[in-house]
């Protein structure tokens, strides 16, 4: 009989344990939330409901989803911009709301996103509001009936008075009118570095590249089997619009993707002679060794890390990088390598698009900016999306505070008007540096997650921001000023994102080939021409079909 | 079971044996244990049984939150595609000479360890080799994608370059013709060491006196080896193969950091063709995924019962 109660008490206990296991999680309050959430874990949940009429919806927390573009992370100073931003927000919209910050993995993003939206719904405790999506993610959910039109409450926006670029958010708009997308800045692009003490080692001015032959002759200068000419992150990167812009001297006019030609049509541009010309320029770089051959493998970490490594006996003398911020990024990370001190901030120069791009493209493409989208819960009423919109959207570009913490993070964290002092580096008598400033003189302060280094930005460049702050903070590094400015005047738009269903359908098998196809040509395994001809074969009833929708979407 | 067996159990059992008593009253009878294993049967109903009835969406589209029913669909679709049927091929090729080679070398190595006669010297051994198991396949691939790279950084193309064995750099990891050999060659360094523990325990249970008896025959060493050692492993061998061999279509890990997209006709296997098509299209068919996984199983299956079947001939007991 003992036997028997403690087997039924075991059991009793282990089944409880485990039933208790299965149900527990479901019932737990997401982080970054002040209470559970109620019954089906509304997250943009109404106070009075969700069919509230749009005037009576009280937004009480708002999901996001976001990627690596929002520097604030965990480690980096987010719960202060969090607590900052939930205060402005509730005191500009007169009632508390929460902001639940999710950061996903910066390289597998789209494919989280994907599962996210796949397996949630609205209202459930992880469900986004409001995510940040590619050009090409837009594309492909715009017309999925997940994401909330928003074309009328971007027009009604308050900030519209003081937009600067209203093409960047114009472009999102469909040929019926309709967005999905709000993009709060510029796109930014790649520009050509190059080390000036190489340059100046080589006798050669920078003014003196004008075409390809003249780049392609000076990285053969440093082409001798250790050092290389140029590293990149792929030979084209066919995964990642606008695909050419990390080897935009040897791709010229070529585009290897489907794009829309100047008089509209769409065409799909890997079976063009201009990329069998490009394709014929990167084998010959790989030939003579121009080109680093890690390039074939190499991400953008890797190939960044190398250019700016302390070994610079097997770098590079060019890289094609982002514009901007990551002019200062690469010089301090030079910096920090000790790379070329004697030059300081003069490390870098920044090479003006070559004849042949100029010609064909007319500069550096500039990407299709990332966009914020809201999700739709398809509840036939616009209360809850307007709300995300006004909580989120509308005071992001306040000009003001909840602008400032987007820009440039959190107060007293992140940057301060506050009179201080401190130093960088303070244990190394070379690279140390004092910063000192006045009372309600704006300043960027050191990083919470690296000291030694100051603060860039948080999520909204400043510079490609389509609407500017009013309230005058204005980070001042030259710099970064200087790599701007130098963008936006030798920059073009990159073409749009083409969207299909047979695209979507076959982007995975069509990326994938036609990247093997261009390692392949690149290093002599196949010739230029089959690689295309390979592709035709292949694709070409898929590619056929693929032009046909998108032409039929004019 | 015979007259004398069940004679034989009814004298050791009694009763509790040999009941014949309706299920329902065994049951009753031993509500004790069966309340017990009651909390591991729900278990496994939820964490194993449960989710298999995700299966049902091999038959449907599965987009987003579109889903509907398509029938054969996506079988058809899957078998119409060459790049699933090369995945298949490879997975079978690359999974099989794998399992050939490690067991080859694990047993080799087994014997030499065998044989050492100094113990600091074989446990130092076995320590190395054992090593190269707890790395991560990440971290393999790391270093010997730096180890084999074709630039100025590539430790193994510069010292070639620099003994005059070559004068251009290899580029190993690209090329289809050598991808495969320094597949093998990589798992082997990796596992191999782990593989002979199995077969070390093996060859500490042999009897000594068979050695001892092979001595006074005037057997050489070589000898020993040749009619004690190696035939004693023999059971093992089938035993690992075997298990393993019910295995082979799950490789995914050791190709998936080591391939590339100029050595896909070789390296694809069906989980990295499983991988691309859903996580690395933009919006996936869930549906079509799991048309392939459920084939997958299917072979999987198969194979685990072919497999028993043989042990049952060698053996004379099956695995399952």
């Amino acid at each position: 009989m003992r036997k028997k109660i403690v087997s039924a008490v075991v059991t009793a206990a282990m089944l409880a344990a485990l039933l208790s296991g299965c149900g527990g999680s479901a019932q737990a309050p997401a982080a970054g939330s002040e209470a559970a959430p109620a019954a089906g874990g509304e997250s943009a949940a109404p106070a009075g409901g969700d069919t509230a009429a749009s005037g009576d919806f009280q937004l009480d927390r708002i999901n996001v989803i976001v990627d690596g573009t929002v520097n604030a992370t965990v480690d980096a100073g987010q719960k202060e911009f969090v607590e900052q931003w939930e205060a402005a927000v509730s005191e500009k919209i007169g009632h508390p709301i929460k902001l639940n910050i999710t950061q996903l993995d910066h390289s597998d993003y789209s494919g989280t996103v994907s599962r996210t939206l796949t397996t949630g719904a609205p209202g459930d405790a992880d469900y986004p509001d409001a995510l940040i999506m590619s050009a090409s993610m837009l594309r492909q959910y715009q017309t999925t009936g997940l994401l909330w039109n928003l074309a009328s409450a971007y027009d009604n926006a308050e900030f519209q008075s003081r937009v600067v670029y209203p093409e960047v958010n114009a472009n999102l708009k469909m040929e019926d009118g309709k967005q999905y997308g709000f993009s709060p800045t510029y796109g930014n692009g790649c520009v050509t570095y190059i080390k000036q003490s190489w340059l100046d080692k080589a006798g050669v001015k920078i003014d003196d590249i004008k075409t390809f032959d003249d780049y392609y002759n000076l990285l053969k200068k440093y082409s001798d089997g250790k050092t290389y000419g140029v590293i990149a992150a792929g030979y084209g990167k066919l995964d990642e619009a606008p695909f050419i812009n990390y080897m935009p001297e040897w791709w010229q006019g070529a585009y290897p993707s489907f794009y829309q030609k100047k008089d509209g049509t769409w065409v799909d541009g890997f079976t063009e002679q201009a990329t069998i010309d490009a394709l014929a320029r990167l084998h010959q770089g790989y030939v003579d060794g121009v080109i680093d051959p890690d390039t074939e493998e190499a991400g953008t970490k890797q190939a960044r890390e190398k250019y700016f490594s302390n070994e610079q006996g097997t770098s590079e003398l060019a890289f094609t990088y982002w514009a901007g911020t990551w002019l200062r990024t690469l010089t301090d990370n030079m910096s920090k390598n000790e790379v070329d001190d004697d030059l300081g901030d003069k490390r870098l120069v920044q090479l003006p698009p070559v004849k042949e791009i100029k010609d064909t493209w007319g500069g550096y493409l500039n990407r299709e900016a990332p966009v914020w989208v809201i999700t739709d819960d398809a509840d036939g009423s616009d209360a809850r999306e307007q709300a995300i919109f006004d909580a989120l959207f509308e005071t992001m570009l306040d000009g003001d505070k909840v602008q400032t913490l987007w820009t440039y993070g959190a107060e007293g964290l992140h940057w301060s008007t506050a009179a201080e002092s401190f130093t960088t580096n303070p244990d190394d008598p070379e690279k140390k540096k004092d910063y000192e400033y006045k009372d309600g003189e704006f300043h960027l302060r050191q990083s919470p997650n690296d000291p030694d280094s100051i603060w860039k930005k948080n999520h909204i460049d400043p510079v490609l921001c389509i609407a500017p702050l009013t309230n005058g903070f204005v980070d001042e590094d030259p710099l970064v000023e200087e790599g701007n400015k130098f963008f936006l005047a030798n920059c073009v738009d990159a073409p749009a994102a083409a969207s299909s269903d047979t695209l979507t359908a076959n982007n995975e098998d069509l990326t994938t080939t036609k990247t093997g196809l261009m390692n392949k040509a690149v290093t002599g395994e196949i010739t230029p021409e089959e690689a295309v001809q390979t592709y035709i074969d292949d694709f070409g009833s898929v590619s056929d079909t693929i032009v046909s929708e998108l032409n039929a979407q004019k | 079971m015979s007259r004398k067996q069940d004679k034989l159990a009814q004298q050791v059992l009694g009763d509790r044996t040999l009941n014949k008593k309706k299920l329902s009253t065994r049951i009753w009878n031993n509500r004790g244990y069966y309340l017990m294993f009651l909390p591991v049967f729900i278990f496994v109903l939820i964490i194993y049984y449960w989710p298999m009835l995700g299966i049902r969406y091999s038959f449907y589209s599965y987009k987003l939150r579109d889903i509907h029913w398509v029938g054969l669909d996506n079988f058809k679709a899957l078998f119409g595609d060459k790049n699933f049927w090369r995945a298949f091929k490879n997975t079978l090729e690359l999974s099989i000479t794998k399992l050939l080679l490690n067991t080859f070398a694990a047993v080799l190595i087994s014997v030499f360890i065998n044989e050492m006669a100094n113990l600091i010297m074989k446990k130092t051994v076995q320590t190395i080799i054992y090593l190269p198991h707890f790395m991560s396949y990440a971290v393999v691939a790391a270093i010997f994608t730096l180890f084999l790279s074709p630039s100025s950084t590539g430790f193994v193309n510069e010292t070639l370059k620099h003994w005059g064995v070559i004068d251009k750099s290899i580029d190993f990891l690209h090329n289809k013709a050598l991808w495969r050999p320094i597949f093998y060659l990589i798992n082997m360094w990796k596992e191999t060491g782990w593989g002979t523990v199995i077969f070390l325990a093996t060859l500490s249970g042999i009897n000594p006196e068979l050695y001892e008896a092979a001595d006074i025959d005037g057997a050489t060493r070589l000898q020993k080896v040749r009619y004690i050692t190696f035939p004693a492993l023999g059971n093992t061998i089938i035993v690992v193969l075997i298990l393993n061999l019910a295995k082979v279509l799950n490789m995914f890990e050791p190709v998936f950091v080591l391939y590339n997209t100029r050595v896909l006709d070789v390296s694809n296997v069906i989980s990295t063709y499983i991988y691309n098509k859903t996580f690395l299209t933009p919006i996936p068919d869930y549906g079509y995924s799991t048309a392939v996984g459920l084939f997958k199983s299917t072979v999987g299956a198969a194979l685990m019962l072919a497999c028993n079947e043989a042990s049952k001939k060698v053996r004379g007991r099956g695995i399952i």
